[in-house]
């Protein structure tokens, strides 16, 4: 089944509105959330049995009579085996990983499975159906993909924990709405962003700059090698080439930082994400950049966890 | 870590939309369909259905992209299987029918498993199924009320002809000779609490012709595929008696199991009271079977203490008419007998006289008679033919004397046949056609005149070799045959019991069933099937449980589990804390005889449980296995 249909066994569908949707941190799967109903399939297989059936009559020959009844005993055992499948099926939820906006996101589950599970399918309605072939015993990593429309803190839709197995007879589900959000920045998108005015604290930072103390990125001189150093800073492979023992000076480039906010002419929502685009840009870049937005300054700085608070404060920004 | 811990699932953000394909099980399926469909007649309104079907679900599968479809297919190979069931009852047939519906089972088990199921697990898989479905499925066979076939649907022959191999009700110069070619099987019969009858008297009715125009005999009164009985029925089967069934019927002396042919009439002994209530004996001898007649028959006989009805019937104008004029010559010499003396018995005694003195000869290989006078052409000028021609001369020749005659077809001898298992049977085969003559005699009535014994070389001659084989007592000791006739026969065997067995459950077994469990109480039979369905429902999941923990546990841990608890019996117990390499150095030490296989076994079991998986795990597996089984059995020998 390709991705964007419709999840299998429509007839299943408009019994789960009507079901109510398990809440929770943990879904147990028992008597009480856990839905069955024939098949399409089951419905033809039915139907398959009683047309043998009649043949059987009809020819008085025991062959399709025994067959219908073989038949029809599968499908009063594939009611109980499909309903095994899920029963004492445990999911919690993982920690989920932040994602942007319109873009594909993996949310984290946990499956404990008792005894075994087989033919085992998910989705986060709406959406296509997922599966894996058979799970063991033990616990199981799921990761559900799904795309958030919107930033800030967000659920995907309910899930739906189904199957068919062993023999496609019957569906056998289960919907709940998983509980743990997501952090969802704001989609990138590139556009303008404002460049805020940083008087107050270019004159701080000037100073520090003519300080220029010595940075740890990247090195920008030698020295000969003194008693002390670290040998981190030795640079080894001038030593290889016979050129004497020296030290690695490292210096910050003396880039010129800059405190981004929305462009206060668009909608504030397209400007966050002209921002969120302009982040990670910058972040991409190696450069120095800060955040001013209402309420909230975020100093000019590098690296991923800088990046990451200045995408949150984009996602949580109101 | 244990086994049964690792996570099948390693890799979550790989897994994808759900996949359909049934692989090539599908295609595994249809091969076997396609077998099973041999000896189908495409004709018959069933065997065109099951065909049609057959191709259908192949173009369907062809076609077939997602699960849905391949869903369908598999539902397609089931109920196709289950039509050809209807028409192909033999044990290899239906050992091919239930073959192909594990295999299209396991097509559909494959679609909700996954690609990642090899075909041996899913094979077994599928038997457990079955296994667990059975005792629910043999319940309702054997407990859920019969129905009788709807016969507004048209001739139950028709809508189940199979082969028509065998007999015809026109009978012509030349067609029994081709049948004798054909060793396909034709009936087999079996005789309970007795031996079969002397080979003189082997001689199976099937069609009485009595119309004769000159130049073939026809049968008027047969009842072709479709035809119920007619109105020409002398009487009716024992088991209109609730008390007689079919087959299993104690006194039951003829067990017949009648391949399909297309005919109503069916082989018999011309003694005997039909036991089933499709049996029918007609005013001429005919045995008349008015179910369906394109399938398989079974059917039984008793012992019946007075002469057949049918031999005293008194011979009507039929039995007497003649196309005057088509053969002079014959006609003439009859006409000579006719002076000479009165009654049958004369005419019979004359014709013999005259048969034996002309020298005649037994050939299959004749020439086409003329279209004109043809007997005049076979007795006067080529003086040579087959059982066929000769029975068709002399009742000539008798209604030409003015003796009311007719020529029967049917079988004659037969091979017997003791398989190894299941009881002694006659085997019948289309080579064992024959045709004879019957004679009426006053004040004695139907009499078996058997010309082609009055013949140079014919099978029934006495003095032949060829009909001493057949003659002796028990056909097996002088007839040839090799180990694949001898494996041919214990298969027959086998297939003889599974007709009994299989065909023999009907509508009035089932009726003595209840009688049986229920006595007079036969009012609770719906609460006994439901109770019944409910415990097998119970047993079946029990039973489906047990075999998936049975085959998917922890083999590595069971195999080391068996090998001590026989060294616990030896008195050999692993300390606390002691691991599996130093429990078996130390056992090493107890028993030295048992050093190379022992130390094998804990490599294996330790490479097993540690190594790298893929393909070579599973011939570990087995050297695993059969090392713990020589392990345990040396331990058994020397308990001490």
């Amino acid at each position: 089944m390709g991705s964007g249909t419709p999840p299998s066994h429509p007839q299943a569908q408009p019994l789960s509105r009507w079901l109510p949707l398990q809440q929770g941190e943990v879904l147990k799967l028992g008597l009480r959330n856990l839905y069955i109903v024939p098949t399409g399939f089951g419905w033809l297989w039915l139907g398959g049995a009683l047309f043998l059936q009649l043949v059987g009559i009809q020819t008085q020959s025991n062959g399709p009579v025994l067959l219908s009844f073989v038949m029809l005993a599968l499908e009063l055992l594939s009611l109980h085996l499909t309903h095994g499948q899920l029963e004492g099926l445990e999911v919690r939820c993982g920690q989920p990983e932040p994602a942007f906006a319109g873009e594909t996101a993996a949310y984290p589950l946990i499956v404990r499975v008792q005894s075994a599970c087989e033919g085992l399918e998910w989705c986060l309605t709406p959406g296509p159906l997922h599966g894996v072939a058979s799970l063991g015993p033990g616990e199981h990593p799921l990761a559900l993909e799904w795309t958030p429309q919107r930033r800030g803190l967000q659920r995907p839709g309910p899930l739906r924990l189904q199957t068919t197995a062993p023999l496609g007879l019957f569906v056998c589900w289960s919907r709940w709405q998983v509980p743990a959000e997501q952090l969802i920045y704001p989609a990138p998108k590139p556009g303008p962003v404002r460049q805020v005015p940083m008087a107050d604290w270019r004159e701080k930072t000037a100073a520090a700059g003519a300080l220029a103390g010595e940075g740890s990125e990247e090195w920008q001189d030698l020295r000969p090698h003194r008693r002390g150093d670290s040998s981190s800073r030795m640079a080894w492979k001038l030593l290889a080439q016979g050129r004497g023992a020296q030290t690695k000076r490292f210096q910050d480039p003396r880039l010129e930082p800059s405190l981004l906010a929305p462009d206060p002419a668009l909608p504030h929502e397209e400007a966050l994400e002209h921002l969120s685009d302009r982040l990670c840009l910058l972040h991409r870049q190696g450069q120095s950049y800060g955040l001013a937005l209402t309420g909230l300054q975020i100093a000019p700085d590098r690296g991923s966890s800088h990046r990451d608070r200045c995408l949150e404060a984009l996602a949580l920004c109101r | 870590m244990p086994l049964n811990t690792v996570p099948l699932n390693t890799g979550p953000l790989n897994a994808g939309p759900v996949k359909a394909g049934g692989g090539w099980l599908p295609w595994l399926a249809m091969g076997l369909l396609t077998a099973a469909a041999w000896g189908v007649a495409p004709f018959s309104v069933l065997g065109a259905l099951s065909l049609t079907l057959l191709v259908l679900t192949a173009l369907k599968l062809r076609e077939a992209q997602q699960r849905r479809e391949f869903r369908l297919v598999s539902l397609l190979q089931l109920v196709t299987a289950g039509l050809f069931g209807a028409q192909q009852a033999e044990l290899g047939s239906t050992l091919l029918q239930g073959l192909a519906v594990l295999v299209a089972l396991a097509g559909l088990l494959k679609l909700e498993l996954g690609g990642g199921t090899n075909l041996g697990t899913l094979l077994r898989r599928s038997g457990q199924l079955v296994l667990a479905a059975l005792p629910m499925a043999l319940v309702l066979f054997l407990l859920f009320p019969r129905l009788g076939p709807f016969s507004n649907l048209g001739g139950l022959g028709q809508f189940g002809a199979a082969a028509t191999t065998g007999l015809s009700t026109t009978l012509e110069p030349g067609t029994i000779a081709n049948l004798t070619m054909d060793r396909s099987p034709a009936a087999r019969v079996a005789f309970p609490g007795g031996g079969p009858p002397p080979a003189s008297q082997r001689l199976w009715r099937v069609l009485v012709h009595e119309h004769f125009d000159g130049q073939s005999w026809r049968s008027l009164n047969a009842g072709t595929a479709g035809s119920d009985a007619t109105g020409t029925d002398t009487d009716g089967a024992a088991g209109a008696d609730p008390n007689l069934a079919s087959s299993q019927t104690p006194g039951a002396t003829q067990v017949w199991l009648s391949e399909p042919n297309g005919l109503a009439e069916v082989p018999w002994s011309g003694e005997g009271l039909p036991l089933d209530r499709h049996l029918r004996r007609d005013g001429q001898g005919q045995l008349r079977y008015s179910g369906s007649v394109g399938v398989r028959k079974l059917y039984s006989l008793a012992a019946e203490s007075s002469p057949a009805a049918w031999r005293r019937q008194a011979a009507t104008a039929q039995d007497l008419q003649m196309a005057a004029g088509t053969n002079p010559r014959l006609e003439t010499l009859a006409a000579g007998w006719r002076r000479q003396g009165s009654g049958g018995a004369k005419a019979v005694a004359l014709a013999e006289e005259w048969f034996r003195q002309q020298g005649f000869r037994y050939s299959l290989t004749n020439p086409l008679l003329p279209q004109t006078a043809p007997l005049d052409a076979l007795l006067f000028e080529q003086r040579q033919g087959f059982c066929g021609h000769y029975a068709s001369a002399l009742s000539a020749l008798m209604r030409a004397a003015g003796v009311p005659a007719r020529v029967v077809s049917g079988y004659r001898g037969g091979t017997w046949v003791e398989p190894l298992g299941g009881s002694a049977f006659l085997d019948l085969r289309q080579s064992d056609a024959h045709a004879w003559s019957e004679v009426w005699i006053d004040g004695e009535g139907w009499r078996t005149v058997d010309p082609t014994a009055w013949v140079l070389g014919g099978p029934t001659t006495v003095g032949n070799p060829a009909a001493d084989s057949v003659h002796s007592p028990l056909g097996t000791a002088a007839d040839p045959s090799g180990p694949l006739d001898w494996l041919a026969r214990q298969w027959w065997g086998l297939d003889l019991a599974w007709g009994e067995w299989w065909l023999g459950f009907d509508q009035r077994s089932q009726e003595m069933l209840l009688q049986r469990l229920l006595g007079p109480y036969r009012e609770w039979a719906g609460a006994l099937l439901l109770v019944a369905v409910a415990l097998t429902l119970a047993l079946g999941l029990a039973v489906y449980g047990w075999l998936r923990r049975r085959g998917e546990g922890d083999h590595l841990q069971q195999e080391l589990n068996q090998l001590l608890r026989s060294c616990a019996r030896s008195g050999l117990v692993p300390q606390p804390g002691e691991t599996l390499g130093q429990f078996g150095r130390r056992l090493r030490l107890a028993r030295p005889l048992l050093g190379p296989e022992l130390e094998d076994f804990v490599d294996l079991l330790q490479q097993q449980r540690y190594g790298r998986p893929g393909p070579p795990q599973r011939q570990g597996m087995d050297r695993l296995r059969r090392c713990g089984q020589s392990l345990r059995r040396q331990l058994r020998r020397s308990p001490s």
